[in-house]
């Protein structure tokens, strides 16, 4: 795998990864898992390949979609992944309130600069 | 907290304004209870307000029976069903295929629907379809991730009896639990609703009143004595009877706000001296209802109108309403409430229970009945209602009783109307007892009802009444 797509990746796979970790806090690994199938399915309907992301209730890993990047790059992750972290973070937001989903937030924005205010203000 | 808005009569009230949204409930009873109708109400309710609901059966056939029997009530449309309210049958499934492609079933009915609330009918069926408690707890346990996972409220119905509530492990998972039961009292066959549990909220325990009727459900919240202390701000101001003088004996009349209990034997005028005080209230523009359980409102009339009263013109002017409930027909679970909601409505100052003794006929336990006037007591006083409640005392001549279910203690006054004896003729005599807040006259008073109205004449020189 190249590295530049290994970072384009990389960086999203961390993210998903700090998300899943931060919120089966509060959910559990279960829910989490389904929460992932929710979120997938609904981006699926604009971005198939977001099915390639592989998840089960020991984690995520976007090893499948680098590999499909690899043979398309013009692939738009940045835009479905954005969409997916947005989705997400707005149904645990109604599941949790608001507060907890804040400070789910507060946490990923102070390791990913920003990444995710700007996803969500979008 | 987002909440799922039930639409049903004082159930959201009870509920501290409706079921947390996500939450899984089961609502639980034996057949014929009324869960399913109680249910539909809620879809039928929320798909007007443009929600979704997924309505799986789990025995075939039941849908149609379902819809059939709903037709009658006015909570049903025929125009939200397949759009708003969407029938499914997940029995078929779990019965050919098992749990696993049940629960698939259900995921992929929910991402065709999107449905807002999920309704599972029976589950108890469901549990029967399991090897054992096991796998169906696994299930159980899936089936409410899945369901919280896509924001659904959902309501799993189930003929569960009374004692299994604590041991099954649904009821472990759920978040909330409603219990519908029916019993029989007295003349009436009665239902009930608990709500044993509802997480994240607050609700009102015990057991409430509901009917079933042509709008669908209505419920009557328990009567219940408030747990923290009374408060309410004392007011000084006088309600006079109008009779000159039973007001001077009270120090020129009833503090405001507060309850009066006029005790006596047949035919000595208790409902005269209630039905006074509302006119003398009607004629200073104060608003009175006369709650009467014994006299039908024309046969009120004619007995005022033969001493003098003007009550005609105060019933057409709405400054005094006279409600009539049978005592065969009285419900105290129902007609307490909207007693209340009555009176909150129509801004009452004056009100009359006439008597509280047909209370006491609708009601099982002696302590219900405490409890129930207890709580009204409460209600009235904390919306500064200056009330009586007639009670009638049996016995004629004996010593001294103000009523056997010792409500005294429920009262702020107490006026004792009772027959004596006095050289061959029978003498109608009043006392007052007690009057919380204020001096009142010790003595014993001779009265009259005539053609010109009550009067209240001179001291008794020997009644024996407090003998």
């Amino acid at each position: 795998m190249s590295e530049i797509i290994e970072k384009r990746i990389g960086r999203y796979e961390t993210l998903l990864k700090e998300m899943w970790t931060a919120s089966s806090k509060y959910l559990g690994t279960f829910s989490v898992n389904l929460l992932v199938e929710r979120v997938v399915w609904e981006v699926s309907l604009e971005y198939k390949e977001i099915e390639l992301l592989q998840y089960d209730q020991n984690g995520i890993s976007c090893a499948k979609m680098a590999a499909r990047l690899e043979e398309n790059p013009d692939l738009p992750v940045e835009d479905m992944f954005m969409k997916f972290i947005t989705r997400y973070v707005e149904i645990l937001a109604r599941l949790l309130g608001y507060e907890r989903a804040e400070e789910i937030k507060k946490k990923l924005d102070e390791e990913f600069a920003g990444d995710l205010s700007a996803s969500r203000e979008e | 907290m987002e909440r799922l808005i039930t639409g049903i009569k004082n159930l959201d009230y009870i509920l501290g304004g409706g079921i947390p949204a996500y939450s899984l409930n089961i609502i639980s009873g034996s057949p014929g209870s009324g869960k399913t109708i109680f249910v539909q109400n809620i879809i039928f309710n929320n798909a007007r307000n443009g929600l979704k609901s997924l309505y799986l059966t789990t025995i075939s056939e039941s849908q149609l029976k379902m819809v059939r029997h709903l037709q009658d009530f006015e909570f049903f449309s025929d125009d939200l069903l397949g759009d708003r309210v969407i029938y499914g049958d997940l029995g078929a499934v779990l019965r050919r295929q098992g749990a696993s492609e049940g629960l698939d079933y259900l995921t992929r009915m929910i991402k065709e629907h999107l449905p807002n609330i999920v309704v599972i009918d029976s589950v108890k069926v469901i549990r029967d379809l399991f090897p054992d408690e096991k796998t169906f707890r696994a299930f159980v346990f899936e089936l409410a991730a899945v369901l919280s996972i896509w924001e659904i409220t959902a309501f799993l119905v189930g003929e569960y009896e009374e004692q299994e509530l604590t041991r099954l492990s649904e009821f472990a998972i759920a978040d909330g639990i409603f219990h519908l039961y029916g019993q029989e009292e007295k003349r009436f066959q009665k239902r009930y609703m608990r709500v044993l549990k509802m997480r994240g909220t607050s609700f009102q325990h015990g057991e409430h009143l509901f009917q079933i009727g042509p709008v669908g459900i209505e419920v009557y919240p328990r009567m219940r004595p408030e747990g923290e202390e009374l408060r309410y701000d004392v007011k000084l101001g006088r309600k006079e009877f109008g009779i000159c003088g039973l007001d001077e004996m009270l120090c020129g009349g009833l503090l405001e706000g507060t309850i009066t209990l006029i005790s006596g034997a047949t035919g000595t005028g208790k409902t005269m001296f209630a039905l006074k005080f509302l006119l003398e209230g009607a004629e200073k523009g104060e608003k009175g209802v006369f709650l009467s359980f014994e006299e039908p409102v024309d046969q009120l009339q004619n007995t005022a109108r033969c001493l003098g009263w003007e009550i005609d013109k105060y019933l057409a002017e709405g400054q005094l309403e006279i409600k009539f409930i049978s005592p065969v027909e009285l419900d105290v679970d129902k007609h307490a409430f909207e007693i209340l909601d009555m009176i909150g409505e129509k801004k009452v100052e004056r009100f009359v229970i006439d008597s509280i003794s047909s209370f006491e006929s609708s009601v099982t336990d002696i302590q219900k009945y405490r409890d129930y006037l207890w709580a009204i007591g409460q209600q009235l006083r904390r919306r500064h209602v200056t009330t009586i409640f007639t009670v009638l005392n049996e016995d004629l001549f004996s010593p001294l009783v103000v009523s056997r279910a010792q409500l005294s203690l429920i009262t702020d006054n107490i006026i004792i109307l009772r027959y004596v004896e006095d050289n061959s003729s029978i003498r109608k005599v009043l006392g007052i007892l007690k009057t919380r807040g204020s001096n009142h006259d010790n003595s014993l008073r001779e009265y009259e009802i005539s053609p010109e109205g009550i009067n209240v004449l001179g001291r008794l020189a020997k009644a024996d009444m407090l003998k």
